[in-house]
């Protein structure tokens, strides 16, 4: 009995010291870029429930030399769109990308508690989280197009005042059709075009529907707002569409970062900034969205 | 006995006839119902089988399972138990440590002990272990503490199954008659002494079996851990590849499968250590 209860404190003593080392302590740099730097690993959150962006490689087994947490995942356990752009930055910081996994609305929550560093999970930019989250620039967009039926002459967005315009219920592209911007919820940036005046919103139930009322032949509407992917699918299963050219507006997919983190984030922000922009332009992550989407999701919609 | 080896064969007593006969039918009965163990077990795999029954006009079709998907993610799956055990031991000890101290400030007649122990009980038996777990996971941060997912997790779980244990424990120490302590005290011993070597000692004998049923019990509690998605346990790996594969129900039902094989082997095991216990009531 005696022996029991000795190593039962003794247990109880070593959980104690395991919590005085649970955040990333013992660490002597003063920001996060550093603290990364000296620990040899980036530790980015990302929710591996969603594939082809980040989910789980039940093939891969954790390597033996491995830096990561004994609580994180190693790349080699990982796959995925997300997944790869974070490898990308941990290439660029000369360390190993690590992996936690917590659930999606605790890394949208904010307050992470320095947990992990840094989120890489397609998170769309919105004003309510640009006030506890810091974004990088977008390493991929959902551009919000305006598609019309082809027979009815419309060719820009302005051409649309007075008309009835489809949209699926609730969504932002019926939020951006009733100038509801704050149900839009994005920020000013990546806001390009403005409802013109009189448009009537016609809501259904999903905004494919709205595609297939044209090409049924119905005439409450002209037009429909979804999002790039959604049009060129139907322009490719030959509805008799055609897509306005320029976004609306679009969502701007980034890396976030913690505003209440103990740790300065401003020099890993920038140096995340500087590795999205290269990758942008030797086309690496034009790639990456080849090999996981089949497309191109990662040129800035231009207006 | 002398009778016996003279005679080779002496008619068995009225007693022993009675004591056969009591023993053929409880072999009997276990016999029984170990035969229908296994028909019930034998229904539950076939109605997962995928087989189509036909009788007459009557026609269902059983559960069809994806064989390729569980083959594939058995492994991956398998490699939650290690951290399902680490946390059900580690909060086990945990448990026990404060079970005992609580049950023994249940005892004590000094006021502000007492209060402290009935308070703890009161205050964790109150209130829900998915919450305790979340508020060590992620509310505790708020006050500068970060605790990781293992330690929130073994914190809150050794907390809630601390109170319950209590009792357990409280029974057990109040089982021991008065009388042991008052010999213990005569003999000159110390408090302490009688603590240790008479009251303690009996009282865990009552004490150890209801604690194997809160061990079994706490494994399958361990699951709600992985709510905090730093514990990759059995839960944690059969939602996420059965969500992202579309096979939740293989997915869960692997991992329910894994439960129920470590609830039987830890099962097996404490009614072992019962009656290993029991043998000192004879």
């Amino acid at each position: 009995m005696k022996k029991i209860f000795t190593f039962a404190s003794l247990l109880v003593a070593v959980s104690l010291v395991l919590t005085a080392c649970g955040g990333g302590g013992g660490s002597t740099a003063s920001d996060l870029l550093g603290a990364i730097t000296e620990r040899g690993y980036i530790l980015v959150s990302t929710d591996p429930n969603y594939a082809p962006q980040s989910f789980l490689n039940t093939e891969g087994s954790r390597p033996s030399d491995t830096k990561c947490p004994s609580d994180a995942l190693t790349t080699a356990e990982m796959q995925g769109f997300d997944v790869d752009v974070a490898k990308a930055i941990g290439e660029a910081l000369g360390v190993e990308t690590c992996f936690a996994t917590p659930s999606w609305d605790a890394i949208t929550a904010g307050s992470w508690a320095d947990k992990w560093d840094v989120s890489v999970g397609s998170m769309t930019v919105t004003t309510a989280r640009q006030e506890i989250l810091d974004f990088s620039v977008p390493y991929y967009y959902t551009p919000a197009v305006v598609a019309v039926a082809a027979d009815s002459g419309i060719d820009s967005v302005e051409g649309l005042a007075g008309q009835a315009v489809c949209a699926g219920a609730a969504t932002t592209y019926e939020f951006w059709l009733n100038g509801d911007m704050e149900g839009l919820g994005l920020p000013e940036a990546s806001v390009y075009a403005s409802v013109p005046e009189g448009v009537t919103v016609v809501p259904l139930e999903t905004d494919q529907e709205c595609a297939q009322a044209i090409a049924a032949g119905r005439t409450d509407f002209v037009a429909y707002v979804t999002s790039e992917t959604v049009v060129d699918a139907n322009i490719a299963e030959g509805m008799p569409v055609v897509k306005l050219d320029g976004a609306v507006y679009s969502e701007d997919l980034a890396a976030a970062f913690d505003k209440g983190s103990s740790l300065d984030t401003a020099s890993l922000r920038a140096k995340v900034d500087e590795v999205f922009t290269a990758m942008h332009e030797d086309g690496r992550l034009t790639a990456l969205s080849m090999q996981w989407f089949e497309m191109d999701l990662t040129a800035a919609p231009n207006q | 006995m002398a009778v016996t080896t003279q005679q080779g064969k002496a008619p068995p007593s009225q007693a022993e006839l009675l004591y056969q006969a009591q023993l053929r039918k409880e072999r009997l009965f276990r016999a029984q119902v170990g035969a229908s163990w296994g028909v019930l077990f034998l229904i539950l795999i076939f109605l997962f089988s995928g087989q189509e029954i036909k009788l007459g006009s009557f026609q269902y079709q059983t559960i069809q399972l994806d064989s390729e998907f569980i083959l594939k993610n058995l492994s991956f799956i398998a490699k939650g138990l290690g951290q399902t055990l680490l946390i059900s031991v580690l909060s086990i000890f945990v448990a026990m440590t404060l079970a005992l101290l609580a049950a023994l400030g249940r005892l004590s007649t000094f006021p502000p002990i007492y209060a402290i122990s009935t308070f703890y009980v009161s205050l964790i038996r109150g209130t829900p272990l998915y919450l305790q777990i979340f508020f060590f996971f992620l509310a505790l941060p708020q006050l500068g503490i970060n605790l990781s997912g293992v330690v929130a997790g073994v914190t809150a779980l050794g907390l809630n199954y601390g109170a319950y244990m209590s009792e357990t424990f409280r029974a057990g120490l109040s089982s021991v008659g008065k009388g042991q302590r008052e010999a213990a005290m005569a003999l000159g011993m110390t408090p302490g002494q009688t603590m240790k070597r008479v009251i303690l000692p009996q009282a865990l004998r009552f004490a150890i079996p209801p604690m194997g049923n809160d061990f079994i019990s706490m494994t399958k509690d361990s699951a709600l851990v992985s709510a905090t998605g730093f514990v990759h346990e059995l839960m944690w790996r059969a939602v996420k590849v059965g969500r992202a594969q579309f096979n939740n129900l293989e997915a869960l039902i692997m991992a329910a499968m894994f439960y129920w094989v470590l609830t039987l082997i830890l099962t097996y095991f404490q009614s072992k250590l019962e009656a290993r216990l029991a043998k000192g009531d004879r």
